[in-house]
């Protein structure tokens, strides 16, 4: 449905060595899909769907929406933004403060150039899509007496009443308290799959890309370092960067011991001596650095389970309970490791305990 | 993919305009100010290095004119006036309207509501009108004067108004409620938690004032210093009224009496403007600078946050006296005056003789005779025309530039270029070059709405640039997405959220166009004139009653303009778009 190859937009920074932008992006999404960028401020993400939009225009690529190419540098076709058709939730909302919500949400059919719409079209094309975000009822507001929550939905209905092949979200939930976050989350993605439309999310909170993508791309420094399923990103992540950025593994160098088959379980021998046994995503030959990403819920407290598991002793230096769960720093040997418990477990200050986790647990990452 | 293949075919100059839809209106509105804004500079330029024949053509190139102009004392002399006037007005005005916006916006002075008052309508009078008030006020026959012959029984003057410190006094008057303003809105603006900070540390009220206040709001007082300093140095009303008859010349003043003589010397006129231009280019380079500064200081509070203002205790009802002295100064013994001089069938003191002969007979004078309708007419056209025209212009231009479209920095020079022009050398320079262009322009009113849609471009400039800089961006980045072309994007969203800006805009320049005389004074004729210019015209000629009455029939018209003007400013602040 969306394709994008080769998509490079640098902006000439004078301050630092480190220009922005991006650099050789790709991706091809099928029908349907929900699509998220996720990174930090800073990795490209917003430029890159600010290119998709038309708002920035790419130094070099191609976009195409199906059959449609919208940009493509080779041939020098750039289709301006307001004839791509694609609809757009902006981060601030731009609701227009001068029109009712009814008029808002109109303005996309009220200025498309390909089709003259009726004006009973137009009032139930608008009456679906408020329906459609649950604010049926609401056009005679003005728009500037909503909540931000129905800004949101404003803004949304904006986007989709039109029925476009595209939909773009720029972190449209970071406005919005933590509880009403919690309810778009679910109300997005349920929307989202209702009315079948491909979407591209933008958004540096990695709980919010785990639990409503399909597919989600990470960016670092302008490039896409890891596309992936979201269970495949949280527990296969293909570098250190992907690996800290998304639930803060612990990282460990260390060196694998012998050869390994990609998709393998082998040895490394960490800094300070331990060897661990861990799974090889991409293989590896004897004595190749090895940098072990575990994660703080997969580690044990307690003795292993299992003979394959790995066992460390160690002792707590901060215990901290946070409600739902409680987090450790456990001292083991030099280094301090994270560590997520039950609610239940209570490890006074510097206990000694015993750390356990499967060979599958222990994921060996590529450098970032 | 349509725009991109006609883009290809129908030749480089027109595809170029194509790609971006701005640029079109980028290019017709560059040429517009380019051709309104350009020609002045240039022939100031042309007729300050060239010689002339009786009939303007140039036979020649010279620098005579610097020469000359370098070489004579009275020049000099006139040059030094100007930089004591605006100097020692700039102090004063500061010390008046600082003190007074301090009390007013910071402490819990009574009587608040007389300042604001008072700016207001000095906001809709004409400089003239003031300074023809303060010439009466502090003159040989002013009740100072009388008093003091009174007290003393002697027979000569307290304070000669006629002099330098009376030209600083008034101008100084003249001034002090833009800076009032001005500081003010400075004062609301200041994190009041610094100053509660020093008062929690335990500092007093003047301590926290001297250590914390001042040195905090000091970038924006000298902003503001320099920005009245280049003002005052460009004045004309108090130099030509007050110094001018004592012979005590300034720049502005003697610009204007070079171009009086018979036959006009020009030459002289166009190379002391360009003199006076330099100083004023160099001036406003370092305003540029400083209002960048003092934007850093500029530490913003939350909206309609409303910070505590200091307690002064004992020392309330001092201030509220300040306040109450300040109000009666500014506005009413000027008011007063021109009341008494409209109500006397001649000029004469404040006296209980005078009593008797009052008369309406000046007011019925000015609602009778047609001429005055007819100027007060002429007025409103030529300021509303120029108003509207500026607003237009500038609200594409502003647009552009704010978002720095294409073309957006040399549409923002452009239209703020005379910004350099003190009001009395923009009168000159347009009248060189509407004397050299085969239109009849020259000696209608056409020429003083022209001059007035040059001098006050850059005030429009500044309303439409800061109004779109409040607009979310995203706002139009939406409409682009949701299909919208460039032009249906300015039509249908800028500028209907421009509104209010376009509005205070418009009503600004109005009121400013009204108010002052240098430019107008040298475009004028007999037939065509706008109110501040037949103000002086009357004086001149010695008709103080008719003045005064119109004056005052002129003052409640534009009042209530100013209060529009203000409720629009208020509207404006408080609307927040797009946050």
């Amino acid at each position: 449905m969306l394709n994008v190859r080769a998509l490079t937009k640098i902006y000439a920074n004078r301050f630092d060595a480190q220009a922005g932008g991006v650099r050789d992006v790709a991706f091809d999404l099928p029908a349907g899909t929900f699509f998220t960028l996720l990174g930090p401020s800073g990795c490209g993400k917003t430029t890159t769907l600010r290119c998709v939009a038309g708002l920035e225009r790419p130094d070099e690529g191609r976009i195409a929406v199906g059959d449609r190419v919208l940009y493509d540098s080779a041939d020098g076709v750039a289709v301006p933004l307001n004839e791509r058709g694609i609809g757009m939730v902006f981060q601030s909302y731009a609701i227009w403060p001068h029109m009712t919500v009814f008029e808002n949400i109109a303005f996309p059919l009220r200025v498309a150039k390909d089709k003259r719409y009726a004006r009973e079209d137009i009032t139930r094309l608008v009456d679906d899509a408020l329906a459609t975000v649950g604010l049926a009822g609401y056009g005679e507001r003005p728009a500037t007496r909503l909540s931000g929550g129905q800004q949101q939905r404003v803004a949304l209905a904006r986007a989709i009443v039109h029925r476009p092949q595209l939909l773009l979200l720029d972190e449209p939930l970071s406005n919005l308290d933590a509880a009403l976050r919690e309810e778009m989350r679910a109300e997005l993605r349920r929307l989202q799959r209702q009315i079948g439309v491909t979407t591209v999310y933008v958004t540096h909170d990695q709980s919010e890309a785990l639990a409503m993508s399909d597919l989600i791309a990470v960016m670092d420094r302008g490039r896409i370092v890891q596309m992936d399923d979201p269970r495949a990103i949280y527990f296969r992540p293909a570098n250190e960067f992907v690996a800290s950025f998304i639930g803060s593994a612990n990282l460990l160098k260390g060196t694998a011991i012998a050869r390994v088959e990609a998709g393998g379980i082998g040895a490394v021998r960490l800094d300070d001596g331990v060897a661990i046994q861990c799974l090889f995503p991409a293989g590896a030959i004897a004595d190749q650095a090895a940098t072990v990403s575990l994660r703080p819920e997969s580690i044990l407290l307690g003795a292993p389970l299992h003979p394959d598991h790995a066992a460390l002793s160690g002792v707590v230096v901060a215990a901290s309970f946070l409600g739902g769960n409680a987090r450790y720093d456990v001292r083991v040997g030099e280094r301090v490791l994270r560590v997520v418990g039950s609610a239940e477990t209570v490890l006074a200050h510097d206990s000694a305990i015993t750390l356990s986790f499967p060979p599958q647990a222990a994921v060996v990452v590529g450098n970032a | 993919m349509t725009s991109a293949v006609t883009a290809t075919r129908s030749g480089p100059l027109l595809g170029w305009l194509r790609q971006d839809p701005r640029r079109p209106i980028a290019l017709i509105v560059g040429l517009v100010l380019a051709v309104a804004m350009l020609p002045p500079m240039w022939m100031l330029i042309v007729d300050s290095v060239t010689t002339q024949n009786a009939i303007g053509e140039i036979t020649g190139m010279t620098l005579d004119h610097f020469a000359k102009l370098f070489a004579n004392k009275d020049a000099l002399r006139s040059l030094w006036n100007s930089l004591v006037f605006a100097a020692g007005s700039t102090v004063l005005s500061l010390l008046l309207g600082g003190a007074l916006a301090w009390l007013v916006e910071r402490t819990n002075a009574p009587f608040k509501v007389l300042a604001y008052l008072a700016t207001i309508i000095s906001m809709g009078t004409p400089y003239i009108l003031h300074v023809i008030a303060w010439l009466f006020l502090l003159g040989k026959v002013g009740p100072l004067n009388e008093a003091y012959r009174a007290v003393t029984g002697s027979s000569g003057i307290l304070f000669n108004v006629n002099s330098m410190a009376g030209m600083i006094l008034i101008e100084g008057f003249l001034w002090s409620p833009l800076v009032f303003l001005l500081l003010g809105a400075t004062f609301r603006a200041a994190n009041a938690d610094m100053e509660e900070a020093a008062r929690m540390s335990g500092a007093s009220v003047f301590q926290t004032l001297r250590r914390i206040s001042l040195p905090l709001a000091m970038p924006a007082i000298l902003a503001l210093a320099l920005f009245v300093f280049i003002r005052a140095i460009g004045g004309f009303e108090v130099p030509a009224l007050v110094g001018m008859p004592t012979r005590i010349y300034v720049l502005t003043t003697d610009v204007y009496e070079a171009t009086l003589k018979m036959p006009p010397d020009l030459g002289y006129a166009a190379s002391f403007s360009i003199v006076m231009v330099a100083i004023v280019a160099v001036l406003l380079y370092f305003y540029g600078r400083l209002s960048k500064n003092a934007e850093k200081y500029h530490s913003v509070t939350g909206k309609g946050y409303r910070p505590r203002p200091f307690d002064l205790g004992r020392g309330r009802w001092i201030a509220g006296a300040i306040i109450v002295v300040n109000f009666l100064i500014v506005l009413v013994l000027p008011l007063i005056t021109l009341l008494w001089m409209s109500l006397l069938p001649f000029l004469r003191g404040f006296s209980m003789a005078g009593l008797s002969s009052l008369t309406l007979k000046n007011f019925y004078t000015v609602f009778t005779v047609p001429g005055y309708l007819e100027l007060a007419l002429n007025s409103l056209c030529v300021a509303g025309g120029a108003a509207t025209a500026i607003m237009a212009i500038t609200a594409l231009a502003g647009w552009i530039a704010a978002r720095r479209g294409p073309g957006g920095w040399v549409l923002d020079q452009l239209a703020t270029l005379s910004l350099v022009f003190p009001g009395i050398c923009l009168g000159v320079a347009v009248m060189e070059v509407y004397l050299r262009v085969p239109l009849p322009i020259y000696g209608s009113l056409w020429i003083i709405a022209i001059a007035y849609v040059i001098r006050y471009m850059p005030y429009g400039m500044r309303y439409v640039y800061s109004g779109v800089l409040q607009l979310h961006k995203e706002l139009e980045e939406a409409a682009g997405v949701a299909g919208a072309t460039s032009m249906t994007t300015l039509r249908r969203i800028v500028v209907p959220l421009l509104t209010p800006a376009l509005v205070a805009g418009w009503l600004f320049i109005f009121l400013i166009a009204n108010k002052e005389l240098a430019i107008a004074v040298l475009l004028a004729s007999p037939s065509s004139k706008v109110i501040a210019v037949a103000i002086f015209d009357l004086y001149v000629n010695g008709q103080g009653g008719e003045l005064a009455a119109f004056g005052l029939i002129w003052t409640v018209l534009m009042t209530l303009i100013a209060c529009l003007f203000f409720a629009q400013m208020r509207r404006g602040s408080s609307d927040v778009y797009g946050n």
